[in-house]
Formats: structure tokens, C-alpha cells, sequence
């Protein structure tokens, strides 16, 4: 419980300080609110009424299947068969749980479920029915769900699996509601940092079309600083020709300052402004020329969910009901309140199966968008985003570039230097004032740019700082925050200092680690790879094909390990397409191992992306892409088999969702490294730069 | 105006007529399990088979399917009485997420009425279209493969 007591001081300090040093409190952004579980709110959590248990889902489920795990812990505990308890997706009625973020929900909430499941078990025994349940902590091994035998090991069936195979209504999408209408809030073709606002619209020309039913001027609050104009329309379908026809003119803010970001993401040019302000390893290393010496520019990227977000709202009386995918419904709520003049106690969000998240439904939009078109119309209404509205307004992986030197003296690295230069990700802008950015800048950095940068090796003489710069695009939590684009830039340099060294990868890794079980999963991976064996020849691809394979590891948020071994093959033009992946992953005690292993699965995909495609294209300072088409994601085609292997502990919990991202691009990286002879420092890589001369 | 959605003739609202055939499967007729990923066709979580051919339904005019027959993954199986897919697809614990599953399992159904024992070059070039951002590509592979084994 110690460590737990430590981060909920740091939480709570934050949020007082900023807060405080506000004095505008009118401008205040309603900020995200992230207690860490106790044992009082899990006893809302299950619940017994006539023979049967609820456990209402104290996480969003947006994929990782934490449904199952929970459950799994829950019926482990209470000693009952699999049938007997049903898994509730919460609402806000229940006590502020924390947002689902940062791979946590294991590690933090499956021993508060199993203390009360264990206490409600003891008072069923003792033959109570009713009321609530005090919950006294008893210590970790006599909780039975972590006990041999108990729910840790075991796949069962995944909780909604049925669900979704048979197309029951499960996102928020599916939800209908009698005489509800659909909506949509039209903004500027601006940057969302700059103001706009809707100026004239031609309303004639709407109302010529069938199923049009209203323009609503107040449609919510702004994105960044673009407002809105509202549609509702008795069919999806119509809101398109609507906006096509209303041809709305906007006023747009031609005095706001929109810098290029491939400027202001520049490490050399921030470099030669002075030092960079927050550091992450604060060692000294020694003048002098580097052996390794590399820069590494990693774009804006989405996350790219396949359900773009959708929310349903109705009113009733005065109180605001909302059906969301989101990963925190209690933020939600609070922004919600804040924005329609309620208490929080007339406001209910709806947790709704989340249809793709990796970080990026985080905030309150379309939400917020939904309920104020409900309110305007007095009916119940639909919103979900077009996909273009997904890139255009929402949050993304902010663009980076890394320095990063090392210097090698007898195999062994004594100083190392890593400086990046990127955008806010905890901080973000999508919730963050300019104003506000300058006093967390000032005072406390961003530990989301920050994650990961702390080499996992021992370096020598290490330092490790980082600038964050408000860009005109919005940027923010996406799967791993920092941590994989800084396990790319690591991961490289660490391969080039192994070859500036002459020792094999897998060997110079190995020398400069110090955690055994980073260590581990190092040597589970090269054993599963076998490691040391040339790459397998690509069966069907051309002789011509070169083939690399390539290492690489890390650690994430100093609880969770993985080591990837990838090959690739590249073609004489250059295109690379990732053969086989190898993944050995210790998250300690593994409630639910196959859906472990389907994280890592993810994270694989995810780090063929990082490396081959994930782009997002910006023009004049706002996102451009409107389609799948102009932002690519991974497909069947570009991913190979994959072998994972859980090395599985026996006490400690962590988290899967964002761990083999850290090795995956690295290790890809460098397989094209050895495939080819040439450093991959630009991502998505190009091609043309990987082709064989004519 | 009609379809045969699933097996029974449905009408179609004359009003629904420009709608796209997801709307008029989801808002109309209350059929959630396709799914609005793009809207251009390029994600295939919209994917349904409209006779015998998978297809997306995002860019069907839903007037243009008069007199056609649609099948949705509701009409596949029911939770008792699975098909094969569905099986398959819960047996390899295939969906993270879910929500582009309908689609998947949609066209593996056409595949497999197609071409009952696929090649894997036949599986991924059918399945390259339909897009999954959790990364379950290989555990689809892998559930197709066994629905091979189960019909």
C-alpha cells in the first residue's frame, strides 16, 4: 500500500497547484480527477442480491478484456462457478473511479476486487443478506484469487465475446432511443488552436432537404478554440447533405500564429537555442567526440480506433443522461456538469465497451456535443464523429525528434546523451490551456514525453532532458505515451553502440543491464528465437530480398518487461515487410494469460506501424487526412506469425497494454539495420531510401 | 420497396431510400452488429453479404438494395447455436476490442461459402480490406483455419 500512498500525494498535490496558481477561476479547464482505488469505493463494486453476484466494472473495457481478468479474480474469490456472477459496465453513480489509462488496471484494481469479494464471501458465511460490507484488508497471500488454483493462469471465454460475435448492441453507437434524433457539430477547416467560429450559413438551402430538422447555435463548448455549428437531422444519412448545403462561411482568427512543425519538432535547431529545460538522467558526460551519434524523427500519428467516437444523450427533467465509449466516464461527468450548469448528481454517464481507445478517449467531445444538440431539440440524440472528424479534432501522438550519443570505450558504454524535443502528452492541449501549459512547463515538465527516457542500461556518464512545445494540432496520451518513440530512439542507439563496440547486440545488452528480469526476457527471447542463427530466408519473396533480424527490449513505467526479436526482409526498392516476431514478456503474475498475450499481439502490430506507417499528414497547421486512405494503419498483409512467451511471476501485478511497444519498433529497426546496412532515423520509414542502387 | 434481411422480406422505408444500407440496417432496423468505421469503404467493420458476395454497406444506397438479399451477423447464428465462425472466433478469443469483428467474421463467411478449404494466400487476400487497429490479424487467420476444421 506504500507505493499507492505516494502517488496519491503526488495526484493530489498536482491538481492543488495548479488550481492555486490559477486565480482565473472561470478559465479553469475542468482537469481529470485520478484517485487511486481504496478499499471503501471496491465494495461498490460486488455486490449479492437473491443468489446471484454483480460486479459492476470499476474500468472502461475497451479491449484489453479487463472484464474477463476482473471476473475471473472476482469468482476466484468468492469461491462460485464462472455463471454466477454477471459483469455490469459501470455508470457515474458509482464512486469516482480513476481514469482506464496507462495499463494499470490489473496492478490497481484486481486486490481491491479481491478484498471485498473476500470480505463479502466471509459476511455471506456468516449468514448476512443485506447491507454493505466493511472490508479489512488481509494480507495478499491469503487472498485466494492469487493463489495457486486461484484465478491467475486460467482463459475462459472472454466476458461479451458472445456479444460481439453475434452483433449484440454493446458500444455506444448501438444505443436507440424512442424518437431520437442524429446530430452532428460542424466546425472550421482551421487548425483547432486558432479561433473560429461559424459566421453565416445558408439555412434555405437546408431546409430543402428532406429529414433536416434544426441548426442549433449552441452546440456545446469549443475544440481547442473552434466553436461550432449544430445539425440535427431525422437521419444519419442527412447530416452530410446538410453540411453541404447550409455552405457554412467561418470566421477564423487570421492574426493567430502558426508555426510549422517540422520547425518547432527540430532537436538540432532547439539544441542551438540553449539547453533543454527538464532532465530525466542528470549525469555529466565528457566532452568529446561520440561513437554513436544518431537523430531520429518520429511523426504525429493517431490512434486510429475503428469506432470513431459516438455518444447518446437525453434529457429528462432537468437531469442529462449520456451513453459514452469512454475511458473516463467520471471526467466526463464533470466536464458535463460543468459545461450545462448541473450538479454532478444530475449528470449519468453510461460506460458503454469501448470500440478501440489506446488513450485517445480520454476527453470530453462528443459527449458534450450530443448533449447540447439534446438539449436544443428536446429529444434524444446520436452524434458519432466522421472519420475525418476523428484526425481533425482529436488528440494525437505528438511528433519527436531525438538526439542521442553514446560514447564506447571497451565494450562498454561510459557516457551517453539523449535530448528530445517533442509535444505535451499529460499536459495536452486538448485540456490544457496555453496559459496552464506554461505553468506545468515551468514547474513540473511532462512525465508522458518523459516516459521511457530513462535508458534501462547502466550508461556511465548519462543525461537524458526534454523540451515540450504547444503545437498547433492537439497531442496527448497514445498507447506507451513517450515510451515508445523513446525505446525507438534507445533502442537504435543502443544497436549502433553495439556495433561501434563489436559485440553482438544480445551480449552488449546483456552487459549493461542490471535488472534481472530485464535480463530475463532478454534471454527468453533470444532462446525462443534462437537467437544467433541467421534470419530464416523469406519463403515465396524474391532471392534479391535482403534479410535482417534485429533485438531490442526496455521496461515500462519501471513495472513491466519485454524483449522482441524481429526479422524482416527488404526488397531491391527498398519495402520492408516484417517476416516473423518474437516477444518474451514478464508482467509478474498473469491473471489471464492469453489475453496477456494478446496485448503483446497488439503491441506488435502497433510497432510494425510505428515503423512502417503511422503518419499522420498536417497542412497549413491542421490535420488533413480525412480517410483510412491518407492515414494508413497495419493490415493483415503486413503482419507475420508472432510467438510470445509470458515469463510469469509469482506475486507482483502490473500491466500488458503498453509494454512490448517499447522493444517492438526498435527491434524492427534494427533488423532493418542489419538487413541493410543503413540506420532507420526517419519514421514511417521511406523506401526509396532502403532500395538497392540500380 | 424490399429486402430479404436474413431470411424474411423487410421493408424499406420509402424516407430511408438515400440512406446508406448500414443506416438503414442499424438505425432503422435496430441491427447493431455492422458497424460505421470510415463511411468510404475502406475499413470494412460494415461488411454484411448481399447475395453471396460480402460488401460494404457504408456505400450501398439502401434503396439500391430492393429486392436483394442482405445477411447480417444477426441472421449467422444464434448465442445457443453458434455457426462455425462464430465458434472459431470465440474458441481463438479473437476480438480486443470487437468493434470491426462483425465485419471480419462477415467476410470469412463469404470466403468460406466461396472456397470451403482456403490457402493462407486465399484467406489474407480476402481479408487484407477489413481493417483492425487492435492487431488481431493472426488470431483471425488462426480462427478461420478452425471454422475450416468445424464445418
Amino acid at each position: 500500500m506504500r507505493r499507492r500512498d505516494i502517488l496519491a500525494l503526488a495526484g493530489g498535490g498536482l491538481v492543488a497547484l495548479v488550481g492555486a496558481g490559477a486565480a482565473v477561476g472561470a478559465l479553469v479547464p475542468v482537469i481529470p480527477r485520478r484517485p487511486l482505488p481504496d478499499l471503501a469505493d471496491a465494495v461498490g463494486w460486488i455486490a449479492h442480491r437473491d443468489g446471484r453476484f454483480t460486479l459492476t466494472l470499476p474500468r472502461a473495457e475497451m479491449g484489453q478484456n479487463i472484464a474477463t481478468a476482473l471476473k475471473q479474480v472476482a469468482v476466484a474469490e468468492l469461491g462460485v462457478p464462472w455463471e454466477a456472477v454477471e459483469v455490469e459496465l459501470h455508470d457515474t453513480a458509482l464512486p469516482r473511479v480513476r481514469a482506464t489509462v496507462g495499463s494499470e488496471s490489473v496492478m490497481q484494481f484486481a486486490e481491491p476486487l479481491a478484498q471485498a469479494c473476500a470480505a463479502l464471501r466471509d459476511a455471506l458465511a456468516a449468514g448476512r443478506q443485506q447491507g454493505l460490507v466493511e472490508v479489512n484488508p488481509r494480507p495478499f497471500r491469503e487472498l485466494r484469487a492469487f493463489q495457486p488454483g486461484g484465478a491467475s493462469g486460467t482463459s475462459p471465454e472472454i466476458v461479451h465475446g458472445r456479444e460481439i460475435v453475434t452483433g449484440e448492441p454493446l458500444y455506444s453507437a448501438d444505443v436507440r432511443l424512442p424518437g431520437m434524433l442524429f446530430g452532428r457539430v460542424l466546425r472550421a477547416p482551421a487548425p483547432v488552436e486558432t479561433a473560429s467560429r461559424p459566421r453565416r450559413w445558408d439555412i434555405d438551402a437546408a431546409l430543402r432537404i428532406p429529414g433536416f430538422v434544426a441548426v442549433v447555435e449552441a452546440c456545446g463548448p469549443a475544440i481547442g478554440r473552434a466553436r461550432g455549428l449544430g445539425i440535427l437531422a431525422e437521419r444519419p444519412g442527412v447530416l452530410a447533405a446538410i453540411a453541404e448545403a447550409l455552405a457554412v462561411e467561418w470566421d477564423i482568427d487570421k492574426t493567430s500564429r502558426v508555426r510549422d512543425i517540422s520547425q518547432v519538432i527540430d532537436i538540432d535547431a532547439r539544441l542551438a537555442k540553449g539547453a533543454l529545460p527538464h532532465t530525466v538522467l542528470d549525469g555529466t558526460p565528457e566532452p568529446g567526440a561520440w561513437d554513436v551519434d544518431i537523430r531520429l524523427d518520429i511523426p504525429l500519428a493517431a490512434h486510429a480506433p475503428i469506432e470513431p467516437r459516438a455518444a447518446v444523450a437525453s434529457w429528462d427533467a432537468g437531469a442529462l443522461k449520456v451513453w459514452a465509449g469512454t475511458q473516463d466516464a467520471f471526467y466526463v461527468r464533470d466536464v458535463l456538469a460543468d459545461a450545462f450548469k448541473l450538479s454532478t448528481e444530475q449528470v449519468t454517464v453510461q460506460s458503454c465497451r469501448i470500440g478501440g481507445a489506446f488513450g485517445g478517449k480520454t476527453i470530453c467531445t462528443v459527449e458534450a456535443e450530443a448533449a447540447a444538440l439534446s438539449k436544443a431539440g428536446a429529444v434524444p440524440v446520436k452524434v458519432q464523429w466522421t472519420r475525418a472528424q476523428e484526425f481533425a479534432l482529436g488528440f494525437h501522438r505528438p511528433p519527436s525528434s531525438h538526439r542521442v550519443q553514446a560514447r564506447v570505450v571497451d565494450g562498454k558504454v561510459t557516457d551517453w546523451g539523449h535530448g528530445q524535443v517533442s509535444s505535451h502528452i499529460l499536459f495536452t492541449a486538448a485540456v490544457a490551456p496555453a496559459w496552464m501549459q506554461r505553468g506545468t512547463d515551468l514547474l513540473l515538465g511532462d512525465g508522458g514525453v518523459a516516459r521511457g527516457m530513462k535508458a534501462p542500461y547502466e550508461l556511465g556518464r548519462a543525461q537524458a532532458r526534454y523540451d515540450a512545445e504547444r503545437l498547433s494540432v492537439h497531442t496527448g496520451p497514445w498507447r506507451g505515451l513517450g515510451a515508445g518513440p523513446n525505446g525507438l530512439a534507445i533502442e537504435s542507439a543502443i544497436d549502433e553502440a553495439a556495433l561501434a563496440a563489436g559485440i553482438d547486440p544480445l551480449a552488449f545488452r546483456l552487459a549493461h543491464v542490471s535488472d534481472v528480469r530485464l535480463a530475463g526476457v532478454l534471454r527468453r527471447v533470444a532462446e525462443i528465437a534462437e537467437w544467433g542463427r541467421p534470419p530464416a530466408p523469406s519463403a515465396g519473396l524474391p532471392l534479391r530480398n535482403r534479410t535482417g533480424r534485429g533485438l531490442a527490449c526496455g521496461v515500462y513505467k519501471e513495472t513491466s518487461y519485454a524483449a522482441v526479436v524481429a526479422d524482416v526482409a527488404v526488397t531491391p526498392e527498398g519495402q520492408v515487410k516484417v517476416t516473423k516476431l518474437w516477444c518474451a514478456h514478464d508482467c509478474g503474475l498473469v491473471i489471464n494469460p492469453d489475453q496477456v498475450r494478446a496485448q503483446c499481439e497488439g503491441n506488435l502490430v502497433w510497432s510494425i506501424g510505428m515503423v512502417l506507417s503511422d503518419n499522420l499528414p498536417v497542412e497549413a497547421g491542421r490535420v488533413v487526412a480525412e480517410t483510412f486512405a491518407d492515414a494508413p494503419i497495419p493490415r493483415m498483409s503486413d503482419t507475420p506469425p508472432i510467438v510470445v512467451d509470458l515469463v510469469v511471476g509469482k506475486t507482483t501485478l502490473s500491466g500488458a497494454g503498453e509494454t512490448a511497444i517499447v522493444a517492438g519498433p526498435g527491434a524492427i529497426a534494427n533488423a532493418i539495420r542489419a538487413a541493410t546496412g543503413q540506420r532507420p532515423v526517419r519514421f514511417p520509414i521511406d523506401p526509396a531510401g532502403f532500395a538497392l542502387a540500380p | 420497396m424490399f429486402l430479404i434481411l436474413n431470411g424474411a422480406p423487410q421493408s424499406i422505408p420509402e424516407d430511408w431510400a438515400d440512406e446508406t444500407l448500414l443506416s438503414l440496417l442499424r438505425e432503422a432496423y435496430g441491427l447493431s452488429g455492422a458497424k460505421f468505421g470510415c463511411g468510404v469503404g475502406i475499413c470494412g467493420a460494415c461488411t454484411v453479404i448481399v447475395d453471396g458476395v460480402a460488401t460494404r454497406s457504408c456505400v450501398v444506397r439502401a434503396g439500391d438494395a430492393q429486392g436483394l438479399t442482405v445477411r447480417t451477423i444477426e441472421g449467422l447464428g444464434s448465442a445457443e447455436a453458434l455457426h462455425p465462425v462464430q465458434q472459431a472466433w470465440l474458441a481463438a478469443a479473437v476480438p480486443q476490442c470487437g468493434y470491426c469483428q462483425a465485419g471480419q467474421i462477415m467476410l470469412a463467411v463469404a470466403l468460406l461459402e466461396q472456397t470451403p478449404r482456403p490457402s493462407a494466400t486465399d484467406v489474407e487476400t480476402a481479408l487484407d480490406g477489413n481493417l483492425c487497429r487492435c492487431g488481431t490479424y493472426e488470431r483471425i487467420r488462426a480462427a478461420i483455419q478452425q471454422a475450416v476444421e468445424l464445418s
